[in-house]
């Protein structure tokens, strides 16, 4: 699936073309003449190839034996509603450059948000006087591994830029969500939001690349309370759709108002549903949920350098180990994980990842044995492998580059699987919904997970709503656990725009597609008792 | 380099002359932050970043836009007011709207210093190599971050409102591994001034609770007394800031609201022992000299002897219910009102229970008892007849942490120490005791280490 690697010719221009259209095309309120103007004056006023030859040629004559430089704009529009009323409405921009350098194995970077020649060249000396102090005491030098140079530019696959769409329009947009909501008897507070992240990045490397990307990202999101004050209790039903990478047309597409009514609804049965009586259950697992898990356990359990305990201070480390590579059984036989930075809408979708590897599409865990890594340059000749994956990000201009997730999914049954099907073979089991509470141990083992809602099965059959639900389980054997996975029919896509990890914690957005799955005989516990609550 | 407070002045001034709008507060934050990475006892990353940040937010009459920007050039700085106006131009009334507060009293504080916003990279380099080599010296792999922060934050208001406040921040954590993967220890502090964060004694405390965590034996889960070490209280009470909000509170949706609308304001909420509050002046934990909503900051107690005192009223909140705004918390103590027990006399007194030194992935799962779930991680031991026995395999619990607090529950009651909560690498800082704790529910077995 490559259909997203949508290159492009130059990413300035096309930028400028593209607001020339749709400014003519939503009125002048749209992109008001002043911004275009800057935002013209600014992409002439930063020349990046003469900025990047400045910090490349330093850091040569420096000796570094490696370099590169991110020169980045990331330009983010928040709105938040409640109720009848908006909260808030802001814009943020963030621009700068960063450079890395590689002096005898060790790692120097230095950032700064002044782009000029002089500053580049400061923070060029800068990531060399740092990586010198700590070389000294260095005990392994870092290789890297090769990859092709290339000047491209590239541009994530949306219709509607979210920063071209009129303020009014997004506003209106989440207020008739939150009517929606409201109008459900019982139905006391609703929270939404819209957030919309564009990134403009430049890519440059002392072996010849240059790279440029436009990437948008955008999340609606609302959360629905119902109190009952007599009780004193209270209970939020979340949106289940997730953020994408995809334009406004995610807003205007998705049944965000049918979705805001039923949120009413179930936050207001939930109030009522019946507590759920511990024990083992099977669990039938909606996209909507079991994206989370999938992140959890097998997104982040792959990741190679936990393995080799470079995240152990913070993330963790992870229970599998290279020895296990090609023989480990992560899951039953019906369970393929496949890492995928190109695949369509995907957050971690991106045309080269920032050591300016392409992005690519590999399986992690093949007929239930887990059989590849996520790597970086630095990472590959490590487990043996000639070539990264494709796997470094940073955040922001101002982090340091590293490893980091990029969509892993759960492939879909070949077999036309309904959710109905998957249903019909539970005589006594819970159908989830919606991701809720996570937590998950340091190695990712031991998980325990919550949801949005939660139904009753009965005899192959969708039944009351259930309360204070939570799993508990081991990553292989809840992967072992699962004896059916739905058809490409319930497959979805879903994900986080704020996936933590490292030290300084950076964010990075990922997706996780799956199918609806069935697990057999996981322990449920309710929440409620265990809070102190009878 | 960090702005003074006569550049940080200029730039406030600069934003609110192009501010044609009726009313604006605009602040400038300057940042200066480096850090290195290590792990398999060798140097991973390091580096540092420098950024400026302006913001305006701005009404016209009572409708209200905001916008961020990192460049600080004129044109930039007017493109940004021009933005928030012109969001502002196409927002609803913001009803929330309250003008803008004039001059306020501000009484400085005290958590800035130099040498730990401008750290020496060869100084910390060489500190670093001391880590690794005392790590290689016992045969344990050694996995940390060491960061230092300047920072500075100024705030004007269209009203004649203007602060100047500078703090700096540096934190070593270490998580010490044996070879064979069967230990883990690990060990976090903080501090505003690099000369007093005890490098060598965050190696020692690590490694050591790497070597003694070997060959853990399994216990079942199930409810134990624990006897929770500073770190663990912090990694537990990193939860408890949000929870004292006063309009959540009177909406019914906060572990404080009680049955018939009303909020727990007055009644014991734990132990009686207990006090939390909040000092800006404390000379080990400095607070921000500005509170929430630029109200200038005080001493203030959120629960004393156990009895919730404080909920936070923001200013329009406070408006909505004729209170005053509360100024803070912009820290938080927790003090035992009685004279303090130390980790061994804990251990020496429990008959049968657990030694927790670090809890992990903590999360909420129910807000109305402020129920968390999580992991212990990096060393737990049994203890038995006032003994630590052996230590035991990781657990997962499920527990409210006022149900843990409650009065009858909370047996000792430690000094309090300047924590951090480990979720927050360093960054977050509160002077928090060890507790003995009477009853905590582990609800299962994790095979981590």
């Amino acid at each position: 699936m490559s259909s997203s690697l949508n290159c492009i010719g130059d990413v300035k221009a096309s930028r400028r073309e593209f607001l020339k259209v749709s400014g003519l095309a939503l009125g002048a309120a749209a992109v008001p003449a002043w911004l275009l103007e800057l935002e013209a004056a600014e992409a002439e006023a930063v020349d990046k190839g003469k900025l990047a030859d400045a910090a490349l040629s330093a850091a040569r004559t420096l000796r570094a034996s490696y370099a590169d430089i991110r020169i980045n704009r990331y330009r983010n529009e928040n709105i938040f509603t409640r109720e009848k009323q908006v909260q808030q409405v802001s814009r943020t921009q963030s621009f700068g450059c960063g450079v890395r350098v590689l002096l005898k194995g060790t790692w120097g970077f230095a950032s700064s948000h002044k782009v000029t020649a002089e500053e580049v060249r400061r923070i060029t000396l800068q990531a060399i006087e740092i990586a010198q102090a700590n070389a000294a005491y260095q005990r392994k030098p870092f290789t890297l591994a090769p990859v092709t140079k290339v000047a491209t530019s590239w541009r994530s696959n949306f219709e509607k830029d979210p920063f071209d769409i009129p303020l009014e329009d997004k506003i209106g947009f989440l207020l008739k969500l939150n009517e929606a909501a409201l109008k459900v008897k019982g139905v006391n507070f609703i929270n939404s939001s819209l957030a919309f992240v564009n990134e403009q990045k430049f890519f440059a490397s002392s072996e010849g690349s240059r790279i440029e990307q436009y990437i948008i990202r955008s999340f609606p999101n609302f959360n629905v309370t119902a109190v009952d004050s007599v009780k004193g209790d209270f209970q939020s039903r979340r949106s289940l759709g997730g953020p994408q990478g995809m334009g406004y047309e995610y807003a205007e597409k998705y049944p965000w108002l049918a979705e805001a009514e039923q949120a009413g609804n179930e936050a207001v049965e939930k109030l009522k549903a019946k507590p759920v009586e511990p024990g083992k259950y099977d669990l039938v697992l909606h996209p909507t949920h079991l994206w989370l898990t999938i992140h959890e356990s097998t997104g982040h359990s792959t990741e190679l350098d936990r393995a080799l305990g470079w995240e152990a201070d913070y993330a963790g480390t992870s229970f599998l180990t290279p020895d296990k590579t090609g023989k480990f059984q992560f899951g039953s036989k019906i369970i393929n994980m496949v890492a995928d930075r190109t695949q369509k809408a995907g957050l971690a979708t991106v045309g080269y990842d920032d050591d300016g590897v392409p992005a690519q599409r590999w399986h992690l865990v093949r007929e239930g044995v887990f059989v590849d890594w996520q790597t970086t340059r630095e990472l590959a000749s490590l487990v043996g492998q000639k070539t990264s994956y494709g796997c470094c990000h940073a955040d922001s201009w101002g982090s340091v580059p590293f490893p980091r997730m990029p969509n892993v999914s759960l492939e879909p049954s070949k077999e036309k699987i309904t959710v109905d099907a998957l249903l019909a073979g539970v005589k006594n089991g819970i159908l989830i919904y919606g991701d809720g509470s996570y937590s998950i141990d340091q190695q990712r083992y031991n998980f325990q997970f919550g949801g949005q809602t939660f139904w009753e099965i009965k005899n192959g059959k969708k039944g009351a709503m259930l309360r204070d639900v939570a799993y508990q389980s081991r990553t292989p054997d809840f992967w072992g656990a699962c004896d059916a996975i739905g058809g490409e029919a319930t497959y979805e896509l879903n994900g986080s725009f704020f996936d933590g990890k490292g030290e300084p914690g950076q964010s990075n957005a990922v997706s996780h597609g799956c199918p609806a799955a069935r697990f057999r005989q996981i322990t449920v516990l309710n929440t409620a008792p265990a809070a102190g609550r009878s | 380099m960090l702005l003074s407070e006569q550049e940080a002045k200029a730039i406030c001034q600069k934003l609110l002359d192009y501010v044609k709008a009726d009313d604006a507060t605009v602040s400038v934050e300057s940042e200066n932050y480096q850090h290195v990475r290590f792990a398999a006892n060798n140097f991973t990353t390091s580096g540092r970043r420098e950024n400026v940040e302006a913001s305006v937010t701005l009404w016209l009459k009572d409708k209200k836009g905001a916008a961020q920007t990192n460049e600080m050039d004129d044109a930039s700085l007017e493109a940004a007011v021009r933005q928030a106006e012109q969001l502002a131009r196409l927002s609803p009334v913001d009803r929330e709207y309250l003008p803008t507060l004039g001059p306020q009293p501000y009484k400085p504080t005290q958590g800035y210093i130099e040498s730990t916003a401008n750290i020496s990279a060869t100084e910390r380099a060489k500190a670093i190599d001391a880590v690794i080599a005392a790590c290689e010296k016992e045969n344990v792999t050694g996995a940390g971050f060491h960061q230092a922060r300047g920072v500075v934050a100024a705030h004007a208001s269209k009203n004649g409102n203007f602060s100047y406040g500078r703090a700096s921040l540096v934190s070593l954590s270490l998580t010490a591994r044996t070879q064979q993967g069967d230990g883990s220890g690990y060990f976090l502090r903080n501090h505003f001034d690099v000369a007093k964060l005890d490098t060598g004694r965050i190696a020692r405390e690590a490694i050591g609770k790497a070597l003694r965590s070997r060959e853990a034996r399994t216990l079942d889960a199930g409810t134990y007394t624990v006897v929770l070490e500073p770190q663990a209280v912090a990694d537990l009470l990193g939860f408890i800031g949000f929870v004292f909000d006063a309009r959540l509170a009177d909406e019914g949706r906060s572990p404080f609201s009680t049955p018939g609308g009303k909020t727990k304001i007055g009644e014991k909420i734990v132990d009686e022992r207990l006090s939390v509050y909040s000092d800006p002046w404390h000379p080990e934990l400095p607070g921000s000299q500005v509170a929430q909503g630029g109200i200038p900051a005080q001493k203030l107690y959120l629960v004393r002897n156990g009895v919730l005192e404080t909920l936070v009223y923001s200013r329009f909140w406070a408006k909505q219910k004729q209170k005053e705004p509360t100024p803070g918390p912009v820290n938080i103590v927790v003090e035992g009102s009685q004279p303090p027990a130390s980790v061994e006399e804990m251990v020496r007194s429990t008959e049968r229970g657990l030694l927790v030194s670090h809890f992990w992935y903590l999360r909420p799962v129910d807000i109305r008892t402020m129920a968390i779930t999580g992991l212990t991680r990096d060393g737990v031991w049994y203890v038995e007849k006032g003994k630590i026995q052996y230590p035991v395999r990781n657990f997962r619990f499920n527990q409210s942490l006022l149900e843990m607090l409650a009065g009858g529950n909370v047996e000792l009651i430690g000094a309090p120490e300047r924590v951090s909560a480990s979720e927050s690498q360093g960054s977050a800082s509160a002077l928090l005791p060890a507790l003995k704790v009477k009853q905590f529910h582990f609800t299962s077995q994790s095979e981590a280490v």
